[in-house]
């Protein structure tokens, strides 16, 4: 070989590596090569020959999948099932293949049996009071034929994030290539058996199941759950029948006429009482009499005067004065000496712009009319006199309405200590009110605690499905995929990373659980302000992501999620529930 | 023999590199830490047989592209990604030295001719070095490769069967045929 034989070459530095590193031109090339590849597929698909055969081939492919899956359906429900009337099974079979896979058999929850007879039909209370309402004749065998004797009813329920994980009941819905990932207000499986055979639901016939459910929210819809197409059917919206809302009426209207008292008290009683003492210390007040204060007499200034007789009867201020003059006031414009020349046909005085000070006086001569203002005035002896009566009637006024002042003040403070008495009592009631009200919500937080114990502890409403063919249904929410951060996780148990199994992704915020699938990428998105949590498994073992942690990673945009081994809550629904925070 | 971290993981870090693999397969971005990781051991195995330090560069980022866009196949064999790297690194350099012969180097230090020497059970002298890049250059090129990358590269025999798709044993066998025509090449010499 001719080749170049280099000795001690220098070596290049890491640094000069290091800046050669170009990751995005490399991941661009990547894109840019896959496209090219794409395009390159497209053109190989528009071969005709290829593009029919191709066709042909997916639709032998796709009849073959739907024939096995049909005949596979057919074999595990044909799977062997020896039932004894409301006892416990437990099915090893997985009845939906891969589609419904429990990730651990320790905490899959358990079928119960209920024997009815075809020809009598019948009514059996599940043990979490849901009801299942069998028509007599419901069920028929493979071939059509009436079922004759007994039948096994298999039912099992799952309402909580726990079942749905346990069961490993998928919640991913495709609503025409809109993805969904659904919410439960409760769900439910139901079989029908004849001596380990499956038998079927008359087409003409319905299984009438009231679930009870834990929830009393009205926003569901039903589905049923097909396991051919890999997706849950839409049946209706959910027909909820609320039984908080029944009871919680019932306590109410049996315990308000009480309330109501003490509320009519509040309202309408009391105020009213508050109200009539303003009233009847208004009116005492204005009962008392008022003394007259005295008119002040007043003494000539030299201005113009007009002599008449006034009726002391109209005034009867001026009857203290004898001998009253009326002086014409500076503000009479229209005055003029001409006035005295005139010999007027009628004088009429009447209240002036200030009560008891001045008069309005009006001058009628045929068709002229004068108006003046004027005041009235004494002179002399006559105005030194009437000083002496004034004087001494002021000081009387002044002790009377000293008396009626004071009498005044008392009715104002009576007046004021009654409403202060009436004000305390409204408080006292209103207290009484708050009181008794919270004695009563208790009451009937109580009540209706107490009656759904005896129903079942977590029952809040009933939805009542039609049965039409054996299956899961459920009452659901589609909620729409989290749209948030996105993250590739890696889970790290004891400073090793996992490679889980199953990996359920809980949304304790929107009560989702968001499985996901290995095959499909473990990406997922999720809402930054929701709750979190995650649950794997891997062989069997529980490996749980806290709330806590979740957050921690999230907080820190980090991929990686520490998560912890909870071998003891593995084996048992209640300790796994436990440890989920659900 | 020195040992090739890259080469030796523990199951912790396999586990690691496994679901970064994992992840990066749904998307190219997620391939950045296996990149950072190796891409120097990869340019430092290309420039190992060239002379050209730019062609060494647009090989290695030729290697990688092929390892992102064959990542689907990947399989885990419970030994680290990196010798899938080599592997493919192994088959761009030999696919470049098949076209373009004059791209193909040797590149050794005076320490790997001595190693060379002492492994053949001869003494070095610097007058042989002639002799012995006369030797190296004669053997054939599977021959070539194994001497690159056991003397001059020290490679244990475990990464060199990984890399050449063959057997430890069949590695050794080879390496020990190589010594022995060595030994005798070098017992001629005379001092």
């Amino acid at each position: 070989m001719n080749l170049k034989f280099n000795i001690n070459r220098p070596k290049v530095g890491d640094d000069e590596i290091k800046k050669r590193e170009d990751f995005d031109t490399l991941v661009k090339q990547f894109k840019e090569q896959s496209l090219k590849k794409a395009q390159g597929d497209e053109s190989w698909w528009k071969d005709k020959k290829i593009r029919y055969t191709a066709v042909i081939a997916g639709v032998t492919v796709i009849c073959t999948i739907t024939y096995n899956s049909i005949i596979n359906n057919q074999k595990q429900q044909t799977a062997k099932h020896e039932t004894i009337t409301t006892s416990q099974t437990h099915s090893t079979q997985n009845k939906n293949t891969a589609f419904v896979k429990a990730p651990s058999s320790a905490l899959k929850t358990n079928y119960t049996a209920y024997k009815v007879n075809n020809a009598k039909g019948g009514s059996v209370t599940h043990t979490t009071s849901s009801k299942i309402k069998i028509p007599k004749n419901s069920f028929v065998d493979k071939n059509g034929k009436d079922i004759i004797g007994d039948v096994t009813i298999e039912y099992k329920e799952f309402h909580d994030m726990g079942d749905i994980i346990a069961n490993g009941i998928p919640m991913a819905y495709d609503s025409a290539g809109t993805k969904y990932n659904l919410e439960t207000a409760g769900m439910f499986d139901i079989r029908g058996y004849q001596n380990g055979e499956p038998v079927f639901i008359k087409p003409d016939k319905n299984i009438e199941v009231e679930l009870a459910s834990q929830t009393a929210e009205d926003r569901f819809n039903q589905y049923y759950l097909d396991t051919v197409k890999r997706n849950w059917q839409y049946i209706k919206i959910d027909d909820i029948h609320t039984l908080v809302s029944e009871k919680k009426s019932e306590t109410k209207n049996a315990e308000s006429p009480k309330l109501n008292e003490i509320k009519k008290q509040i309202d309408l009683v009391i105020p009213k009482k508050i109200d009539s003492v303003k009233v009847v210390y208004t009116t005492r007040t204005s009962q008392l009499q008022k003394p007259k204060e005295p008119a002040k007499p007043e003494k000539v200034t030299g201005k113009p005067t007009i002599g008449f007789e006034a009726d002391n009867k109209d005034f009867p201020e001026l009857q203290a004065f004898k001998n009253v003059i009326f002086e014409v006031g500076t503000e009479n414009k229209n005055y003029s000496n001409e006035f005295h020349d005139i010999t007027w046909s009628n004088v009429k005085m009447s209240e002036g712009t200030q009560k008891g000070k001045n008069y309005l006086l009006t001058l009628i001569y045929r068709n002229r009319v004068e108006k003046l203002i004027v005041y009235p005035v004494l002179s002399g002896a006559d105005f030194d006199k009437a000083q002496k009566t004034y004087e001494e009637k002021l000081a009387n006024y002044q002790s009377l309405l000293e008396k009626r002042n004071a009498e005044e003040k008392r009715l104002m403070a009576e007046m004021q200590a009654k409403q202060a008495a009436y004000m305390a009592e409204l408080k006292k009631k209103e207290e009484e009110y708050k009181a008794e009200r919270a004695k009563l919500l208790a009451q009937q937080q109580n009540e209706v605690a107490n009656n759904f114990n005896t129903i079942n502890n977590q029952t809040r409403a009933t939805r009542i499905f039609q049965v039409s063919q054996f299956g899961i249904y459920n009452s659901d929410c589609p909620h729409k995929a989290p749209q948030g951060n996105s993250v590739n996780p890696i889970f790290v148990y004891e400073e090793k990373f996992l490679i889980p199994d199953f990996i359920y992704l809980i949304d304790h915020t929107q009560k989702s659980v968001y499985a996901l699938d290995k095959n499909d990428g473990i990406k997922f998105a999720y809402n930054p302000a929701n709750e979190y949590s995650i649950c794997l498994f891997q062989k069997n073992n529980l490996y749980l992501c806290s709330k806590i942690s979740f957050k921690q990673s999230a907080d820190a945009e980090s991929n990686k999620f520490k998560i912890v081994s909870l071998p003891d809550k593995a084996d048992n629904l209640i300790d796994f529930k436990k440890a989920l925070e659900i | 023999m020195a040992i090739n971290p890259h080469f030796h993981h523990s199951n912790e870090q396999l586990n690691e590199e496994l679901i970064i693999i994992e992840a990066a397969k749904l998307n190219p971005e997620q391939f950045a830490p296996l990149y950072t990781k190796y891409h120097k051991q990869i340019f430092n195995y290309v420039y190992q047989r060239m002379d050209s330090k730019d062609d060494a560069f647009d090989i290695t980022a030729q290697v990688f592209l092929k390892a992102l866009t064959n990542l689907e196949k990947y399989e885990f064999k419970g030994v680290p990604f990196a010798s899938w790297l080599y592997r493919i690194a192994h088959n761009e350099v030999m696919q470049l030295f098949r076209t373009q012969k004059n791209k193909r180097a040797i590149n050794a230090d005076i320490g790997d001719l001595r190693f060379i020497c002492e492994e053949s059970e001869t003494p070095y002298f610097e007058d042989y070095i002639p002799v012995i890049k006369q030797l190296i250059l004669e053997l054939k090129h599977d021959e070539l490769q194994l001497v690159e990358m056991r003397f001059f590269e020290k490679r244990p025999f475990k990464e060199i069967a990984e890399i050449l798709d063959i057997t430890e044993v069949n590695a050794k066998v080879r390496m020990h045929r190589i010594i022995e025509k060595l030994k005798k090449s070098l017992s001629k010499l005379k001092i």
